[in-house]
């Protein structure tokens, strides 16, 4: 055999789909213990530098997205390809010779019975259902789960397309976020869409637990002016324009107050996590950290919130300026914040919403994928492929065989306790 | 009746099931030492009689919590004591199979010990855990892992099997290895099943709930890595000279995953099923 032969033989082999799997399932378990899309400096830190060199060498950072791990996944679908097509014949070779009966009545089987008096109630005793009868009924046959053969391919197909799906969508996915209080528009990436928060409102039970996150909003395709409503919350996606909307998150935000000498300049809702750049003087910047309902400050622990409540408000800020910090700080609600002639203050704390947007052209396909190796599995594990046949003996008994390609052990128990123990 | 009154009587019906699980595997080891077939049949009715106590401890949970007993650590255990309890129930029924029953009890003993050792707290849903995707993906795991639970129990009958004379007692009680190995091919092949389902309606419902049906959370990640475990299992056993012993350190190495999987990611690696 050639080299080019062996290797393609090797590529479309189940030894070489073990080999992958083994892989592919090592692989994952080590990535699972490595947190993914951190940076170097935060392995350095959590593990050590040479831990964190040898995370970042081998691509543990994104495992998931590592060149190795779409080589094995590429891999495993040329193995699944390749096996389907070679199979492919040979299932359909199988298909029609387990309803041939000549095929099957000069044999044995994987179990006999002899001077069987009824061979057609032991047909029906183990569901063999149409029963084909040989001229001068020399001889009965009856096959049963055709579609069996088919189960593992059916399986491989379904795989194949869940990987596809997969891989298509993370090609070709757009994914955006959006944040803000009722009232605010954003624009959503590059779509040409604007998203308007008409209302956000977080349901509370008796035991101030959270039941719902809902949100309202309003989507308008800016070129045209057309819009679409809805409303949103947790497990409610709702799509507009094509494009999905998702209740992802919550968090604080507050309305920051700028003067400059004691004259109002600037008034602007900032979310925690983002920031506002002063109106005149663009390098000075205001950053939210975080919002605290019921402020507390404790030795040790640093600041936190004592309730959900809003009983005693601060806001933990940074200043930046021309990109470098001038400091950080917590102000309560009646405190002001000086930097030079200008004067800030924080009021009017309120939940933010945060909205997930998608658009992925191939969910369907992953999902179509997801059915099919259900399917397969339904076929491979329940539609076991099974022959019987009976012929005539000299003495006008019969002799009745069976065969069964999957699950002999039990097919022979049940065979025999059908035939009452003969055999 | 009142909530917190079902769930006085959950609380009672479990502990006597526990009890009753015990006092089935105390049972079977009896039978075991003492070689009496009559003590494996009462030892399978206690069990049996523990099955349908934790069955009603189960609906009083769920009356009592208002909702699926699904949702947290002790809820997700005692349902896995349970499925796992069904399943060598079916097994054992199905296959005439007695003994199969006195290698499972410890199982089932030691993962319903562990729920006992569990918060029985009932907290309210977070919104995300709000979705009638919930009962699908979790109780299908249940059935998967007790599948699997079967599988290890088989497979650990299997690799003992050399150990026990065809004349003995136990060589008696227990069927060829070739059976054996069909039955646990059995089991796997509806614990592959259900775990395709569960991965499946988990993919469903995080497509609805976070917007992305497979994130590469660990436990995505490990209920992956248990079926690719399961799927090379099925394909050794087509393999000549893998069937028998290589397929059953196969499904053992499985149901270690699958512990891993519900105990072990829980535990040390956190994601967004850290509430499971």
């Amino acid at each position: 055999m050639s080299p080019i032969k062996k290797i393609w033989k090797f590529i479309s082999s189940m030894q070489f789909a073990i080999i992958l799997l083994v892989l592919l399932a090592a692989v994952c378990s080590v990535a699972s213990f490595v947190t993914q899309g951190q940076t170097y400096a935060w392995y350095a830190q959590t593990y050590s530098e040479r831990t964190a060199a040898v995370i970042v060498a081998l691509h543990l950072d994104d495992a998931f997205h590592s060149w190795w791990f779409i080589a094995i996944t590429a891999f495993l679908c040329m193995n699944l390809l390749l096996c389907n097509i070679l199979k492919f014949p040979q299932n359909l070779r199988r298909m029609k010779n387990a309803g041939d009966a000549e095929k099957h009545i000069g044999g044995d089987g994987n179990v006999q019975a002899e001077d069987i008096r009824d061979p057609e109630k032991l047909f029906e005793k183990l569901h063999f259902g149409k029963i084909t009868r040989g001229s001068e009924d020399r001889y009965l046959f009856a096959a049963k789960n055709h579609a069996g053969y088919w189960g593992a391919w059916v399986c491989h197909l379904g795989i194949l397309l869940v990987i596809l799906g997969f891989g298509l969508g993370q090609m070709t996915k757009q994914t955006y976020t959006a944040y803000g209080v009722p009232g605010q528009s954003r624009a959503i990436g590059e779509t040409g869409y604007i998203m308007t928060i008409d209302r956000f409102e977080i349901g509370h039970r008796a035991d101030d637990t959270v039941e719902q996150y809902t949100s309202e909003l309003t989507v308008r395709e800016a070129a045209t002016g057309n819009s679409e409503h809805a409303e949103i919350s947790v497990n409610n996606p709702a799509t507009m324009f094509g494009l999905r909307f998702y209740q992802n998150s919550t968090g604080w935000a507050a309305k920051v107050h700028v003067d400059k000498d004691g004259e109002p300049l600037q008034e602007e809702i900032v979310c925690a996590g983002d920031y506002l750049r002063v109106k005149d003087k663009e390098d000075l910047v205001i950053y939210l950290n975080a919002f605290y309902p019921d402020f507390v400050l404790e030795e040790g622990v640093g600041p936190r919130t004592a309730s959900s409540e809003i009983k005693n408000p601060a806001y933990l800020y940074s200043v930046y300026y021309m990109d470098s910090m001038l400091g950080m700080n917590a102000l309560l609600e009646s405190e002001e914040l000086t930097i030079d002639e200008y004067t800030v203050t924080f009021s009017e704390p309120q939940n933010f919403t945060l909205i997930q947007i998608k658009k992925d052209h191939f969910t369907w396909l992953a999902l179509v994928g997801g059915l099919v190796t259900m399917l397969g599995l339904i076929l491979a594990f329940y539609m076991q492929p099974a022959q019987m046949w009976a012929v005539k003996q000299e003495n006008g008994l019969w002799k009745v065989c069976g065969t069964c390609r999957k699950g002999g052990a039990i097919f022979r128990e049940q065979f025999l306790e059908a035939a009452g123990g003969k055999e | 009746m009142g909530s917190q009154q079902m769930l006085g009587i959950e609380n009672v019906l479990f502990t006597v099931a526990m009890l009753l699980y015990f006092a089935s595997m105390i049972a079977y080891f009896a039978f075991i030492a003492a070689k009496k077939d009559g003590i494996a049949k009462a030892a399978f009715l206690i069990q049996i009689a523990g099955f349908v106590l934790h069955t009603a401890a189960l609906v009083c949970r769920g009356i009592g919590a208002g909702r699926l007993p699904l949702t947290n650590q002790y809820e997700f255990a005692t349902s896995f004591a349970w499925g796992l309890c069904l399943v060598c129930l079916v097994f054992v029924w199905r296959y005439h199979f007695q003994v199969l029953g006195a290698f499972s009890a410890p199982v089932i003993f030691l993962i319903i010990g562990y729920a006992a050792m569990q918060s029985k707290e009932v907290k309210e849903l977070m919104p995300a855990l709000r979705s009638n995707w919930l009962g699908f993906h979790v109780s299908t795991a249940i059935i998967a892992y007790g599948a699997f639970g079967v599988s290890f129990v088989l497979s650990i009958i299997f690799l003992l099997r050399d150990r026990m004379q065809d004349q003995s007692f136990m060589g008696r009680h227990v069927p060829g290895k070739e059976k054996l190995d069909m039955i646990s091919y059995r089991s796997v092949a509806l614990g592959l099943l259900f775990l395709t389902f569960t991965i499946l309606t988990g993919a469903i419902w995080a497509e609805r709930a976070w917007g992305s049906y497979w994130s590469w959370d660990p436990k995505e990640t490990w209920s992956f890595v248990t079926w690719i475990v399961y799927a090379v299992y099925l394909h050794l056993r087509l393999r000549k000279g893998w069937k028998g012993k290589s397929a059953a350190i196969f499904a053992v190495i499985g149901f270690i995953c699958v512990m891993f999987t519900y105990v072990g990611v829980n535990n040390l690696l956190p994601g967004m099923h850290s509430y499971g």
